[in-house]
């Protein structure tokens, strides 16, 4: 499956920067996260439950940034197991800075996927992805005015 | 015999459980004591396991037991029921297919842990705690790429993927100059599309262990309960036979999928033992999709030669079949002698070859489906029929005209020596279509379809007069052929004292009616009411032995079986009614449920003969007392149902959709007991065979995951997809059998797919169509016809 999007942050990169590189954050902002925690350097071990329509299940696994250019782009590198499916996703993401000192947030990645996950197919995996995206920046946006 | 019920549209009995939810399911049935199995399968579709942890599982509460494929690394898989050679003589490649994975898991799906618990919700939370590490390796799915080379590897014992390479039909080179001598050849890739089965009811298993009578049980949703017994006894487990009950209850349909011996009916019986509790499996929907065995995914090139005045002179095919990653039951089998032997078709083409590559994939296996080879053999033959009479500008009804086989009813004219091993037994291919061009009303067709397309509306049809091989099958045939069982069935007709009539049937019922048809010919044979006959199967203890139900065969060998235990009941009935009316049996006459003296109005009913029979005090010396005959019915010969199958489509030019505006089948299935159930029949394997060609199919993506595992992701037929069936049958017997029936279990799966999808050829030719590979959804068709 296919990432891809962008996104308009409300604030200048440097703070979106350091913000996504903040665990306690990510976790306020990230769908379903209950538990996020720095395992070492840029590795943290994420516990995640989601719940959209056919897909219900409890992940857990690792998130790790790598390929790091400040204020620029990183790799986010997730691989999560449930016991309705593993997802194992790459994805670029990338700051620019816009005309308004704001941050366009794009990503473009591929996450392939295992089991009932891969069974309930695309048109419902692509739908829950974007739901997904929708309230990760949704909830960035809101969480950004407590920073 | 009597005639009151045979051939009569008698309402099925066994339908008042099943509509009213009295139907008595494997799942439905509920031990003291029993737990429940949840099987942990792998995410991948090739991986190597690198560790199982079930320690944090285990100690769950409620949980039971865990087995993994360490548990099984000394016990055998299941196996294969046929063994077919390479063309070189050497045995087929038989991998083992393990009761649970120990080292490298092959199709997304292959079970790597079984847990038991006190309930099915424990063992699944709990198989959720198992923690399996895998090393992910590259999937293959596709036959052909997985033949290439550097491809990853199913087994790693086997470097090139195949399970062996088969050969069927005259010499090669004999069939290249016939080709070489054609004025016309027509040549084209098929694909026939891979297709999950769907029974209604998901497979569900029970095992039980009786430590007091050192005794097995098992339950199973299963097609042939005294095959499953016989290989998981002898070729799995190696637990003495006679020690083994193998009980097939109510089975909500089959198609083929039920046939194979799976794991997990082994699994249970096994742990059963170790536990000393009842075990319980039962799939769920979502599971069956990824496990339950598939059908067809064949590709083929196929190319049919003609001479100038548009008669046959030559076929030559070169197949890719997948079989999966294990070996089924029957895998060997389909893609072989139930699919090359099929290729004579109707037609006299004198020259026939099939060259025939079985491969295996990261997929789940391939077994029986509705048809099983024939129905894949069948599309080769019918798609290149309406192609070529398209290319050569002949009329396809006039194409086969020109090519049929002539009538022979196999009394006065011999069976009909194919180039390809079998002998048609009887077969009228004239007269299918003949009826079918007439209900069509073809001569007016032609103007409509002329007059539509003035409209700009796109309207075709497609033909397809098929033939199978069912009535499976004489012994000595299939065992030269392979087959490591004989195909033969059994019978017991039980008289009562008080007449009533107990029938012991080898030949199970999952769908088919036995209940039924196979009573309206006891009851007309021994001239009682219908009423007083009951069919048991499915029962291994009940039932002396039983090879089961698949390949249209359980009228034509069970049904026989029982005619044969009829006449040795109707024997003996004779020597007794003889002694009370004090005559010779030769003076007696039977019919309507009574013996009677020849010219007299002196009789005995089939009733007061029976009593005699078990209270025998005037009764003939030398004759033992009893009514109560066994028989075993090896068939002579293969049974050969024909038919026509025509299929008018509109697709639309916007969009690309297909809709079935009529579909005219006439089916010529021999003899028939009763009408409705052979056109219950029917309907439902043209409502799957329309599925295959218009909405159903399965895809892997490129890591080998099942993309198309709901039924949001794989279509089924549904009732809004279908026309109104109008359907006939013409009658020409099987000469071979008693009853003079042929089977109609699989003749609409194996007629409709390729009329339907010559009917879209036909209707959107003049765009530039010629094939398209199926399902053909609108997608696909629009493409097509606009070329992108």
């Amino acid at each position: 499956m296919e990432l891809t999007g962008s996104h308009i942050l409300h604030a200048p990169v440097q703070k979106i920067w350091d913000l996504i590189l903040n665990p306690e954050f990510l976790a306020k902002v990230t769908p379903g996260i209950s538990r996020l925690e720095q395992e070492s350097g840029d590795l943290y071990k994420a516990i995640a439950e989601i719940k959209i329509g056919p897909v219900h299940g409890k992940f857990e696994g690792s998130a790790e940034l790598t390929d790091k250019v400040e204020h620029e782009s990183f790799v986010l590198k997730v691989t999560q197991n449930s016991k309705i499916g593993n997802v194992e996703a790459d994805i670029k993401m990338v700051m620019k800075p816009t005309e308004n000192n704001e941050t366009e947030l794009s990503f473009d990645g591929v996450a392939n996927m295992s089991g009932l996950l891969a069974r309930t197919g695309n048109r419902v995996m692509s739908g829950v992805a974007n739901t997904l995206t929708k309230q990760f920046f949704s909830n960035f946006e809101k969480e950004l005015l407590n920073y | 015999m009597s005639n009151k019920y045979i051939g009569q549209s008698v309402k099925r009995v066994e339908d008042k459980r099943f509509i009213t939810g009295e139907g008595r399911y494997t799942d439905d049935i509920v031990l003291p004591r029993m737990v429940h199995a949840y099987i942990l399968r792998s995410p991948y579709a090739h991986a190597r396991i690198k560790s199982i942890d079930t320690s944090e599982a285990l100690a769950m509460k409620g949980v039971v037991a865990i087995y993994t494929g360490k548990d099984f690394e000394n016990i055998n898989g299941v196996p294969c029921g046929w063994q077919v050679n390479f063309k070189d003589g050497t045995t087929m490649r038989e991998p083992k297919h393990p009761l649970l994975v120990l080292d490298k898991v092959k199709h997304a799906g292959d079970g790597v842990a079984m847990v038991v618990a006190e309930t099915k919700e424990i063992a699944a939370d709990a198989a959720e705690a198992i923690n399996v590490k895998y090393e992910v390796l590259k999937a293959v799915t596709n036959p052909k790429e997985a033949l290439a080379p550097g491809a990853p590897l199913v087994h790693d014992e086997y470097p090139d993927n195949i399970a062996f390479d088969w050969q069927i039909g005259n010499d090669k080179a004999e069939v290249d100059a016939a080709m070489d001598s054609a004025h016309h050849i027509t040549k084209l890739d098929f694909t026939n599309n891979r297709v999950v089965p769907n029974a209604m009811e998901p497979r569900s298993y029970i095992g039980d262990y009786d430590t007091a009578y050192d005794r097995y049980t098992l339950y199973t949703s299963t097609q042939n309960p005294h095959l499953i017994r016989l290989l998981m006894c002898a070729f799995v487990l190696g637990i003495p036979e006679h020690k083994v009950r193998v009980v097939g209850p109510d089975v909500g349909g089959g198609f083929g999928s039920k046939i194979y011996h799976y794991t997990e009916e082994a699994l249970v019986t096994w742990a059963a033992k170790q536990l000393r509790r009842p075990i319980k499996w039962t799939s769920d929907r979502s599971e069956a999709f990824l496990t339950d065995a598939h059908g067809r995914d064949h590709v083929s090139t196929a190319e049919m030669g003609f001479d100038k005045d548009g008669h046959i002179v030559g076929l030559r095919i070169k197949t890719y079949a997948n079989l999966g990653a294990y070996l089924s039951t029957f895998a060997s089998a389909v893609p072989t002698y139930l699919h090359g032997t099929l290729l004579q078709g109707v037609y006299t083409t004198p020259k026939i070859h099939l060259d025939m590559t079985c491969v295996f994939t990261h997929t789940t296996a391939v077994d029986a489906y509705r048809g099983a080879g024939r129905p894949e053999a069948t599309y080769l033959l019918e798609r290149l029929m309406d192609v070529s009479a398209h290319e050569m500008g002949i009329d396809p009804a006039e194409l086969r005209f020109k090519n049929f086989i002539p009538p022979f009813d196999g009394v006065n004219q011999a069976g009909y020596q194919t180039q390809v091993a079998l002998q048609y037994d009887s077969g009228n291919y004239h007269a299918v279509l003949e009826r079918g061009l007439e209900m069509l009303g073809y001569a007016d067709f032609k103007e409509k379809q002329a007059e539509a397309r003035k409209n700009g509306k796109l309207l075709g049809v497609g033909f397809s007069t098929y033939i199978e091989a069912c009535g499976i099958a004489p012994s000595a045939v299939v065992g030269s052929l392979g087959a490591r069982a004989g195909l033969f069935e059994s019978a017991q007709v039980r008289v009562q004292p008080t007449g009533k009539v107990n029938v012991y049937t080898g030949s199970h019922s999952h769908g088919q009616g036995h209940e039924t048809s196979f009573a309206q010919v006891v009851a007309d044979k021994l001239g009682i009411p219908l009423a007083d006959v009951e069919i048991i199967h499915g029962d291994s203890d009940a039932v002396a032995f039983g090879m089961g139900t698949y390949g249209s065969r359980s009228l034509a060998v069970g049904g026989s079986a029982i005619v044969k235990s009829i006449e040795k009941v109707l024997e003996k009935g004779a020597k007794i009614a003889a002694h009370k009316l004090e005559c010779s049996t030769d003076d007696l006459d039977f019919a309507d449920g009574k013996w009677t003296v020849k010219g007299t109005d002196k009789s005995i009913g089939f009733g007061d003969v029976a009593l005699t029979a078990y209270v025998p005090h005037v009764y003939p010396a030398n004759l033992e007392p009893g009514l109560d005959f066994s028989s075993f019915y090896d068939p002579a010969n293969f049974t050969y149902p024909f038919g026509c199958h025509i299929a008018v489509v509109e697709v639309d030019a916007e969009t690309g959709k297909v809709t079935i505006k009529r579909f005219v089948a006439v089916d010529d299935v021999g003899n028939v007991i009763n009408p409705m159930i052979v056109e219950g029949q029917i309907h439902g394997g043209l409502a799957q065979g329309i599925g295959q060609a218009l909405l159903e199919g399965v895809i892997y993506d490129e890591n080998g995951q099942l993309t198309t595992g709901t039924f949001m992701d794989y279509a089924m037929p549904r009732a809004d997809d279908l026309p109104m069936f109008e359907t006939d049958r013409k009658t020409t017997p099987c000469p071979h059998n008693p009853l003079g029936v042929k089977g109609a279990g699989e003749a609409g799966a194996i007629g409709s797919t390729p009329a339907v999808v010559n009917a879209v050829m036909n209707a959107t030719w003049h765009l530039g169509v010629r094939d398209l590979e199926m399902p053909l959804t609108p997608q696909r068709v629009w493409r097509a016809m606009n070329h992108k």
